[in-house]
């Protein structure tokens, strides 16, 4: 009988003497010229790449430095366009219009993704039906389902139709200042909640069956288990899909261009529909580039957040 | 069934109070109705498409059995669609969608292979290069890319429709993943064989990551089925304006044939809806590779 360190000192000689030593290992390398070849691979893509993504986004920093004008041609002015913009009473409107929005719709939509998910991963007759039943509408292009709700919307349409089932007076909904946004984030949350559903379950899943067995065993409540087990466990899940929906919808744009053109009384003017009218209704495509730029940063400080925050996890 | 089983859990559910408990039978109806819920506005537009366009708000006030269902279905809506602009838009839609995939894919997976199958210096600039550009949103730099365009006279052509498509780094992430598990005793193997670095991408990488293939393909073709912004600032006139733009097009004008504007609504959720179900598996399994890993 060997003790445990000699055992497992003869494996390891055991185990170099079968593997090769590293160096004289054959490497996945190219032989000849590996960058060369790889950057032969690489090149289409990162072409596409640098012209069609990071280019332009350059392109947005550098012209929001300037200004030009019909008279006296282009300018520079340094941050005077920034300057502008956040003096601008539309822009801060639409700043703050994206702020509500964000804040509302984002836990909103996550909450229900999860709880839904919670749902729908319980043992129950039928689950994966009416399950699938949520996930239909992550197949509608965002742009169809606004014209879809155009008409559920309209004075009389399917949603005071129901509204009237139900006994309640008719509402004006697009057409309300205090309704529209609020519409615009039931048409959104309709394609989204399954879509962001979908990774929550598969998080679930993850969980083993075990904990829950252990945790009925000690009399843990149903919802206790939720927010003891379930709820730490999707954590990461979690954090996902909550940035990756907080910048989704921070580019929400055909709902708000297609159903009430920012209206009514700007109450639902997005950033990214500020952008667009500021670019070609306005012809100021100077401060427009500057607005791009605030865009792509809050954007990006948002996904950092989110590595800082996975990374701190683990 | 519920009734049976309720004795044998006793035991073990005595400690919990009962009226925090959603039964198996209480669960069910929930979800139902949810899931109903969220059918709604769908099966609604499919009955719409499906009866003629006067026919859309008539059995509104009050809502009744006929609001969700029609005793007279008739595909007229679909044949009117044929001579419209708009079947147009949604064929232009199909063309620029299935360029993006097989062009698309080309790009992406011979670009996940450079970053896979070898070590160089400046690897991780590269890298971190497709990592930024996924990071950039496409929406959000598509004015400014939109302008660029517009001096490369690209606007109005399917080329300038189709080529930000292309290059799609989520893809190519994806696809590297995928790549970074084949295993090497049989690149070496391949290589010993004689293949070149050409030969082990086609004979050996692709044929092992179909799975990974499909997910990134699905991924370039909803990115074009559902973009909006791009081809609203890039090709409007008749020849190339894409479905979602002609179709909200529509939407403002005076006199609208609800049947039609149904029945088209119903083919672009269509086609990718049947793309989805069809490839369901490598769907999920793509969506939950880039969110998780």
């Amino acid at each position: 009988m060997t003790t445990p360190t000699t055992r497992a000192g003869a494996d390891s000689r055991a185990r170099r003497a079968v593997r090769p030593a590293p160096p004289a290992r054959p490497t996945r390398r190219g032989r000849r010229h590996p960058a060369l070849i790889a950057l032969a691979f690489l090149a289409p893509a990162l072409i596409a790449l640098l012209v069609l993504r990071l280019a332009p986004a350059a392109v947005a920093l550098w012209d929001s430095l300037f200004r030009t004008s019909l008279l006296g041609g282009t300018q520079f002015v340094a941050l005077g366009n920034y300057l502008e913009l956040f003096g601008n009473p539309d822009f801060q409107n639409a700043l703050l219009v994206t702020l509500v929005f964000t804040i509302l719709i984002n836990p909103l939509q996550v909450a229900t993704a999860f709880l839904l998910a919670v749902l729908y991963t319980r043992k129950a007759a039928g689950s994966k039906i009416w399950r699938s039943l949520v996930i239909l509408p992550i197949a509608v292009p965002p742009a169809v389902s606004a014209v879809i709700w155009s008409v559920i919307y309209r004075p009389d349409g399917l949603a005071n139709a129901f509204l009237d089932l139900l006994g309640l007076p008719a509402q004006p909904f697009l057409t309300s200042p205090q309704q529209a946004l609020a519409s615009i984030m039931v048409l959104l949350s309709w394609i989204g909640v399954g879509y962001w559903m979908m990774f929550l379950i598969a998080g679930i899943n993850d969980i083993p069956r075990s904990y829950y067995e252990a945790a009925s065993l000690d009399g843990a409540s149903a919802w206790r288990q939720l927010w003891t087990i379930t709820f730490p466990l999707v954590r990461r899940p979690l954090a996902f899909v909550l940035v990756a929906d907080t910048v989704s919808n921070l580019l929400v744009f055909a709902p708000v261009q297609i159903l009430t053109k920012g209206g009514p009384e700007g109450s639902t003017n997005l950033l990214m529909y500020d952008i667009f009218t500021r670019a070609y209704t306005l012809g100021d495509l100077n401060t427009a580039q500057a607005e791009v730029v605030i865009l792509v940063l809050i954007t990006l400080v948002i996904v950092a957040l989110q590595f800082r925050l996975l990374r701190s996890e683990d | 069934m519920t009734a049976s089983l309720a004795p044998s859990q006793a035991p073990a559910g005595r400690r919990r109070s009962p009226r925090r408990r959603l039964g198996p039978v209480g669960t069910s109806v929930l979800g139902a109705v949810i899931g109903l819920a969220f059918l709604i506005p769908l099966w609604w537009t499919v009955v719409n498409s499906l009866r003629p366009g006067d026919e859309t708000f008539r059995y509104l006030n009050p809502l009744e059995w006929r609001t969700f269902f029609t005793l007279t279905p008739t595909l007229d809506n679909y044949f009117a669609l044929l001579d419209t602009d708009l079947g147009r838009a949604i064929l232009n839609s199909l063309f620029i969608s299935l360029v993006t995939v097989v062009v698309g894919l080309v790009i992406c997976a011979t670009a996940a292979y450079g970053l896979s199958a070898f070590t160089f210096r400046g690897q991780g600039i590269v890298f971190s290069v497709i990592i930024l550009s996924f990071l950039i949103p496409f929406d959000a730099i598509a004015i400014p890319l939109a302008d660029m365009f517009r001096d490369w006279n690209l606007q109005n052509t399917f080329f300038g429709l189709i080529l930000p498509g292309l290059g799609n780094g989520m893809a190519i992430f994806l696809l590297r993943t995928f790549f970074l598990a084949i295993p090497e005793e049989l690149v070496e193997a391949a290589r010993l064989d004689g293949l070149g670095p050409w030969g082990v991408f086609r004979r050996i990488y692709l044929p092992l990551s179909v799975p990974a293939l499909i997910g990134a393909g699905l991924m370039l073709f909803l990115f074009q089925w559902q973009a909006y912004v791009w081809p609203l600032l890039m090709g409007t006139d008749r020849d190339h304006v894409v479905g979602p733009v002609a179709l909200s097009n529509l939407q403002g004008q005076f006199a609208v044939d609800y049947g039609v504007l149904f029945a088209a609504s119903v083919i672009l959720i269509l086609i990718p809806l049947a793309i989805i179900i069809g490839f369901q598996r490598y769907f999920i399994q793509s969506v939950s590779t880039t969110g998780l890993k």
